[in-house]
């Protein structure tokens, strides 16, 4: 077997939340790199692919597993990698050259070698009669190819790239992962590899030879899928699409997993609350509307790229959307329910009401609302709803549910909310206007 | 042997060749440059000479005009001196803050409390370390001036300092320790960098606190001792004191011209300057323009310059000579220099020893400071604590009275300018000019005037303090002004809103938050100017009215000791109970954005 370059075995880490508490973000993570291929990490945002990513280049300690470089343990800054950043990371005050010198004079490169590697990656990525420019003056894809230069220069045996055309408009990304492949292939020594994260499906089947799928929270590998198909490749190919769609298939069958329907009664058994997803009603209307304009049905990646989001966000929302009943995800589609469509048909007032009465539904909402209504003084304080959320929810974030909590109790009307002092109230029946 | 000895003859003669090569082409620009450095020079040497003489606490400050630009080149030095300490401190102290979290809750509070010391807090201390250090020459009197121009710099500058390093751009630090920076070049390439704009908009506040106090900074009593350096605050001071109405005028123009100078040929360009390290990566803003940034940049003895420190630079380490070996670069393979400075995590190794040590010494210095101030209160009975609590009680009336009245004129006044562009383009630099000019050599012709009006100082003095510290308020304002959203005007005109319901409604909850910056800003200055607004002396009689601040500038003319660090450390108290209870609580109305939805 071929020596591997950098290796992660059984890697888990965590964050800690302002609140003290602890979240899971990475769990038992087996990852290799081998010398001459190029690995993509994919998965939704929140992940933990870029974490990955850091802990494989010395940035990040995991809390538990251990990183290993040339199958000896890694401590301190992996020697042999270069990073591309999603935000190109530039110096602004130092101009593209300078910001290509910088790093190698950090990494003690002889004067003379230094100043025929500039020249070389200079003209590799095509910057040539840019040296002297500011990044200020760049546009995002020139920045981004500063931003390889610069990691090039330093002739990295893997060269990491996080998200690296995300921030770049899509034609000029797809340039510059062709031109990318090609200097890949046209240098005989580093960087022998490429890890590559990314969100985007296309990207990752164009460039990769290995890509791993993550799902979230927290972060594991859910597959690993060959891509063998031959280079230079063709977007419109069946065997490409075929690729992206099994890709699709893989991240559908986990992010909305079709659990068959419980039997009745056993729903309202289970004692935890439902951690609510980052959606807001906006967004899941939107979604609605958008299903009812198209008969009712999208397939879920169709979707992310007519609205122009990532499709992690697109299943977040379809996610919430399915918790409160209004629509259905059969594998990749997404589906409105009888419930949906009424919402989506119903006139603002009774849209309100029937959103008021799915969110009801969700035990949240419904203790909160109960527990309202007993106290005496009808009134409950943002910290009562924060501790349940704490207490009963302790792997997510509480601030993010309470903010979910508040936006969509405010979109049904059900409570008066003032954020100054933090309390809610019921709504009296004579505030609703009587037609 | 020989053969080295013409090579390097020729190459020194190349050199030479290489400079008339230039000089021949020197322009206007490079006169202008070369003749300010040599001022500069002259001045330098003269005040190396006065600090050699033998001590004379208190010169005889000459009154003809003629001596004028003596005694102002005298004071720029101080000022920049002064500057230059801070701007070490500034990134000392900013540094150690940022990089060490257990002196970082030393020292960011220690920084709130020397920033509510007045000048003369410090002065007594000062003058006994110096005056011992330097027993026979000026050195020691000139130390103790320059360390008190700089207690009026220093503070803001470290603390902006400090705020930089605390919010670098994540992504930029990242790259530095991707591409293991050391922690100079994590100085150099990103840290220094990030903090310029601060630094250099501080130092200009700075500069202008630094001249606010020149007059006590250069001519002080201590305990019946008379101390006066020859500058223009002395100048000043003497001619108050003989109510010479003519040398007070020519002082004053003096200063307005070292400021405007100043503008010109320092603050100017470098705020030009340091915009190519703003952070926004977004294209080119107006960034202004400096005259005098373009004839340095034009001058070629800049560039020379730059091309012989760049040669001292790039001498190799090991020979210790500039000589480029050509041909056999290859053989010499790590030919870089190793680096000395440590790698960023052995620096994380080092740091906390060193720090801790620091910390210690500094624990030490305080605690010590603190028995002999508290073994010296002793003498103070509990019917002087109570005349001392008083005192505060009067100048915090004056300083919240001269706040309001400079919100009263300021607020509509930034208001007007700040909505309006070309009212800016015509007032601003005028208003910024009269902003750095220090107020203290205005109060001989105001206490004149109240006297003449029957105005006693225990009202005039908030007059006094309202000359120094209305313009912060000013130009928060006008800062708050200028950043409402147009389409908030836009629609605020749209929907008819005028008048009060406009200023009510839209104007002062957007410059609300503003207001409130302003407000802390020129209550501190007026704590601080209430030492020289409380007690003057003009026509060599002194007006002193009852507080605080007169307090403490009599017991530093007394030298006494104990009263002068009770008083301090009162006044202190006061401005920090006050910043935590009142200032902080405003900001949070502020930032709670109640202004803004109500």
């Amino acid at each position: 077997m071929e020596q591997i370059l950098c290796e992660l075995r059984g890697v888990s880490h965590d964050f800690s939340l302002p609140n003290g508490k602890v979240l899971r973000v990475l769990n038992d993570i087996n990852l290799a790199i081998y010398p001459r291929e190029v690995v993509a990490l994919l998965g939704p945002s929140g992940c933990g692919k870029s974490t990955i990513l850091r802990i494989l280049a010395g940035l990040q300690k995991p809390a538990a597993g251990a990183v290993f470089h040339h199958d000896r343990p890694l401590s301190g800054l992996n020697p042999s990698t270069a990073i591309v950043f999603q935000s190109f990371a530039l110096f602004p005050w130092m101009s593209v050259a300078e910001n290509i010198r910088v790093v190698m004079r950090a990494a003690h490169v002889p004067e003379p070698e230094a100043r025929k590697r500039a020249a070389k990656v200079i003209s590799l990525v095509g910057l040539e009669g840019f040296e002297s420019a500011s990044p200020r003056e760049l546009s995002g894809g020139m920045k981004q190819r500063v931003g390889i230069a610069r990691a090039l220069s330093m002739e990295p045996e893997v060269l990491f790239m996080d998200e690296p055309f995300s921030h770049v408009d899509a034609l000029t990304a797809e340039s510059l992962r062709a031109e990318l492949l090609d200097i890949w292939a046209s240098l005989d020594k580093n960087p022998s590899s490429i890890l590559l994260v990314s969100h985007d499906t296309k990207e990752v089947a164009y460039m990769a030879d290995r890509i791993v799928v993550l799902s979230a929270q927290p972060g594991t590998v859910r597959a690993v899928v060959k891509n063998s198909l031959p280079r230079p490749r063709d977007y419109r190919s069946r065997e490409f699409h075929a690729l992206v769609d099994y890709l699709h298939e893989i991240i559908a069958g986990h992010e909305m997993p079709d659990i068959p329907e419980a039997p009745a009664g056993i729903a309202a058994a289970i004692p935890m609350p439902e951690p609510l997803p980052r959606a807001s009603p906006g967004e899941i209307v939107g979604l609605l509307e958008y299903l009812d304009a198209r008969g009712g049905s999208e397939n879920v990646f169709r979707l992310a790229a007519d609205t122009n989001r990532q499709y992690g966000r697109v299943i977040t929302v379809a996610k919430a959307a399915e918790m409160l009943d209004l629509v259905d995800t059969p594998k990749q589609a997404v589906v409105l329910t009888p419930e949906g469509r009424r919402l989506v048909k119903a006139p603002p007032q009774e849209r309100q009401d029937l959103w008021k009465s799915a969110i009801l539904k969700l035990r949240l909402f419904h203790e909160a609302y109960e527990g309202l209504r007993a106290s005496p003084e009808k009134a409950l304080r943002s910290q009562d709803i924060m501790e349940t959320i704490v207490l009963r929810m302790p792997y997510e974030n509480p601030d993010r549910i309470f903010d979910t909590f508040v936006q969509w109790s405010r979109y049904g009307n059900l409570f008066n909310y003032r954020e100054e002092e933090g309390v809610f109230s019921l709504i009296e029946a004579q505030e609703t206007p009587v037609a | 042997m020989a053969e080295t000895m013409m090579l390097r003859a020729r190459r020194a003669w190349g050199g030479a060749a290489i400079f008339f090569q230039w000089s021949r082409r020197l322009r206007a620009a490079d006169f202008l440059v070369l003749l300010g450095l040599a001022g500069l020079l002259a001045a330098l040497f003269q005040f190396a000479r006065h600090m050699n003489a033998p001590v004379r606490p208190a010169a005889a400050i000459d009154l003809s005009a003629a001596a004028i630009p003596a005694y102002a080149l005298l004071s720029l030095l101080r000022g920049l001196i002064a500057f230059a300490i801070s701007l070490g401190f500034a990134v000392v102290y900013g540094y150690w803050a940022a990089k060490d979290a257990r002196a970082e809750r030393v020292l960011i509070p220690l920084l709130d409390i020397l920033q509510s010391v007045p000048v003369l807090g410090f002065m007594p201390g000062l003058l006994l370390v110096f005056l011992a250090l330097f027993p026979s020459s000026n050195a020691g009197l000139e130390l103790a001036s320059i360390v008190m121009i700089f207690t009026a710099q220093a503070w803001n500058m470290a603390f902006s300092f400090y705020q930089s390093l605390k919010s670098l751009k994540p992504d930029l630090v990242e790259a530095a320790s991707v591409f293991s920076f050391n922690s100079w070049e994590r100085f150099r390439c990103l840290e220094l960098p990030s903090a310029a704009i601060g630094l250099v908009w501080n130092g200009m506040i700075s500069m202008a606190g630094g001249w606010f106090f020149l007059m006590i900074s250069e001519s002080f009593v201590l305990g019946r001792r008379d101390f006066s350096l020859p500058g223009l605050g002395s100048y000043m001071s003497r001619a108050a004191a003989d109510g010479n109405a003519r040398a007070m005028a020519l002082a004053i123009a003096a200063m307005m011209l070292m400021i405007v100078l100043l503008d010109q040929v320092l603050w100017r360009p470098l705020a030009v300057w340091s915009q190519k390290f703003r952070l926004d990566e977004s294209g080119s803003e107006d960034a202004g323009s400096s005259w005098f940034l373009g004839v340095v940049r034009r001058a070629r003895v800049y560039a020379l310059a730059a091309l012989l420190i760049r040669k001292i630079a790039n001498r190799h380490p090991e020979t210790g000579t500039g000589e480029r070996k050509t041909g056999h670069e290859k053989e010499r393979a790590p030919a870089f220099p190793v680096s000395r400075f440590p790698s960023s995590q052995a620096f994380a190794r080092l740091l906390p020893v060193v720090s801790g040590a620091a910390l210690l010494l500094l624990a030490a210095a305080a605690g010590l400071g603190a028995v002999r101030v508290l073994y010296a209160w002793r003498a103070l009975s509990p019917e002087r604590w109570l005349s001392i609590g008083g005192a505060g009680a009067a100048t915090l009336a004056r300083v919240l009275v001269s706040t309001a009245l400079g919100t009263l004129w300021a607020l509509p006044a930034g208001l007007a300018i700040g909505l309006s562009p070309r009212l800016w383009t015509a007032l601003g630099p005028a208003i910024q000019m009269l902003a750095s000019f220090p107020a203290p050599m205005l109060f001989p012709a105001a206490i004149a005037a109240m006297r003449a009006a029957g105005v006693p100082l225990s009202a005039g003095s908030i007059v006094l303090m309202l000359l120094g510290t209305q313009w912060y308020i000013l130009f928060n304002v006008v800062a708050g002004a200028a950043a409402i959203p147009a389409d908030l005007l836009e629609a605020s005109r749209s929907y008819g809103l005028k008048g009060w319901e406009r200023f009510k409604n839209v104007l002062l909850p957007a410059v609300f938050p503003y207001l409130v910056t302003g407000w802390v800003t020129a209550a501190g200055g007026a704590w601080n100017a209430s030492i020289v607004s409380e007690f003057v002396t003009f026509k060599s009689q002194v007006f002193s009215t009852w507080g605080l601040g007169s307090l403490i500038s009599e017991a530093a003319e007394r030298s006494d000791i104990p009263t002068l660090t009770a008083a301090v450390v009162v006044m202190s108290a006061i401005v920090m109970v006050f910043n935590r209870f009142v200032w902080r609580r405003l900001y949070a109305v502020a930032r709670e954005g109640l202004w803004m939805t109500a």
